[in-house]
């Protein structure tokens, strides 16, 4: 894979069966709890292994940590939280690095395998082609309260639990709609969504394809309290800088609430995956997701010849 | 007025530095100065939710955000409604005067139990629902009327299934609750933010 288009990880064709995905990512505490920080962490670096249609084996831990100012049991938790989340996707823990650091960091770096005909990129969609999302948006406002002090128990148990959910049955499902190893995917291009918001990922879906996306804003699903915190303000910088990015691309019909559209950009931590899936596919592909435990699993638009490289939220 | 200085914060520092200032103190006025449009937009929503009047004025480059609010005690009271519709609704309904299957003994302590354990809820508790056999705790001689009765006391509402207590001809040995029909029950049902069936 070339570096000309953005795409979730770095891909190395070693045989005509097995190509390796390589990938890293690691990110500040955004819950107190450091075991489901360890967790969450975790499930974050697979992601974008899984958005690719691959398998993860191996990876290594990636460590930052006040050894000063801090106990070293947190570490101990945190890494407790990663190795668990690996033993759930059979990943295995080859080795790690960890440096002192004035605030604390933890991630993966994650080898994956995955036949080199059977990679989904971010940018193959078709005329028509069905938007699904996994999981609801909202992680990085409500992470947002939660620095504050402001969300409830509930809320972040919540959230937390979503966060730390692997994206691999989601995954799964992906591949069992679209087994064809060349030729005729019916999956045309996946991608998980984090820190560019849903809008940002979409949009780098959607740039040099020539085709653009309609998106249905009463069917995307969103956090329950998400629009009470983005109501009081607290919408991070990012998702701001996500707007200012990408704004001269999108269309939002005037009944699009404000908020919504903080929404659309807010970063998520370990977000779903947003599938592009052929039209006659997409109901069997939310069949399958069912099927295997994926709780969110809404069409959100479609793609469409009528908006080149443009995306109308309705 | 009390003045913050926000500038040089990434979002969402300039809202939690208002939040803790309208916390600290019962303020009336409030001036925020922030160096970026995305913090002047949330730290005025912020204050709008808070019950504060917001504006804003650019110069150079920086944001001077101001709040104002009315008397106190229409704020406090308009944030008390809030509070009260934000309260998490949880709707109870017993249909039955033992708890679980099998031993009925054992079925009628632990029933008296939960009921009595109930209370734990706290505010959240919003409905008691009695239909089928469970209107029979609520009537004469049942051990926890007593229980129910300091319920009712304090507020929460008991309903109890009028069709039921006709059906076992125990309309007039109801000694607690308000007699209800399906569609008042029903309707809680839609309103409740969580139904729990026993």
């Amino acid at each position: 894979m070339g570096l000309e288009r953005a795409d979730d990880a770095g891909v190395y064709k070693v045989t005509d069966d097995i190509a390796i995905i390589q990938t890293v990512d690691f990110f500040t505490p955004i819950v107190d709890d450091p075991y489901w920080f360890g967790q969450i962490a975790a499930a974050n670096a697979l992601s974008d292994v899984y958005a690719m249609g691959g398998v993860p084996k191996t990876a290594m831990n990636l460590v930052a940590f006040p050894l000063d100012d801090m106990d070293m049991s947190i570490l101990r938790e945190i890494m407790q939280g990663g190795l668990d989340k690996m033993k759930e996707a059979d990943v295995v823990l080859v080795g790690g690095h960890s440096v002192k650091d004035k605030e604390l960091k933890y991630g993966l770096s994650v080898t994956g395998f995955v036949h080199p005909d059977h990679i989904f990129t971010k940018n193959d969609l078709k005329d028509g082609d069905q938007l699904i999302l996994t999981k609801p948006l909202g992680t990085g406002i409500i992470n947002t309260a939660i620095k504050g002090g402001l969300a409830s128990n509930e809320v972040i148990e919540r959230i937390t639990g979503i966060m730390a959910a692997l994206n691999r049955e989601a995954a799964e499902a992906m591949k069992s709609v679209s087994p064809t190893l060349s030729g005729n995917n019916s999956v045309h291009a996946c991608t998980d969504i984090t820190g560019f918001g849903l809008l940002g990922h979409l949009a780098e879906m959607v740039v040099d394809s020539g085709l653009g996306v309609r998106l249905l804003a009463d069917k995307i699903p969103v956090l329950s309290e998400t629009f009470k915190y983005a109501g009081m303000g607290l919408v991070p910088a990012g998702a701001k800088k996500n707007m200012e990015f990408r704004e001269a691309m999108v269309e939002f019909s005037p009944s699009v609430d404000d908020l919504l559209k903080d929404i659309l950009f807010d970063p998520q931590t370990s977000g779903g995956l947003l599938i592009c899936v052929d039209k006659e596919k997409a109901d069997e592909l939310v069949d399958e997701l069912r099927k295997r435990g994926v709780e969110t699993r809404a069409i959100i638009g479609e793609v469409s010849s009528q908006y080149a490289e443009r995306i109308l939220v309705d | 007025m009390k003045e913050i200085d926000a500038r040089g914060l990434a979002c969402p520092g300039p809202v939690l530095q208002t939040k803790v200032a309208i916390e600290e103190e019962s303020l009336r006025d409030i001036k925020i100065i922030v160096d970026n449009e995305a913090a002047k937009q949330n730290v005025c929503r912020f204050l709008e939710s808070k019950g504060f009047e917001a504006s804003a004025e650019e110069d150079r480059g920086n944001f001077y955000v101001m709040g104002k609010r009315g008397e106190d005690v229409s704020f406090q009271k308009a944030k008390e409604q809030k509070e009260e519709a934000e309260q998490k609704k949880i709707m109870v309904m017993v249909a039955t005067d033992r708890l679980g299957h099998g031993n009925d003994e054992l079925g009628l302590k632990l029933m008296i139990s939960f009921i009595t354990t109930l209370k734990e809820m706290g505010l959240e508790l919003w409905r008691l629902v009695f239909v089928n056999n469970g209107v029979k705790l609520t009537i004469e001689g049942s051990k926890v009327l007593p229980v129910l009765g300091e319920y009712e006391k304090e507020g929460l509402h008991i309903l109890v299934c009028g069709t039921c207590l006709t059906y076992f001809d125990l309309l007039d040995k109801k000694r607690v609750g308000e007699t209800t029909n399906m569609l008042d029950i029903v309707t809680a049902m839609q309103l409740a933010d969580k139904v729990i069936n026993i």
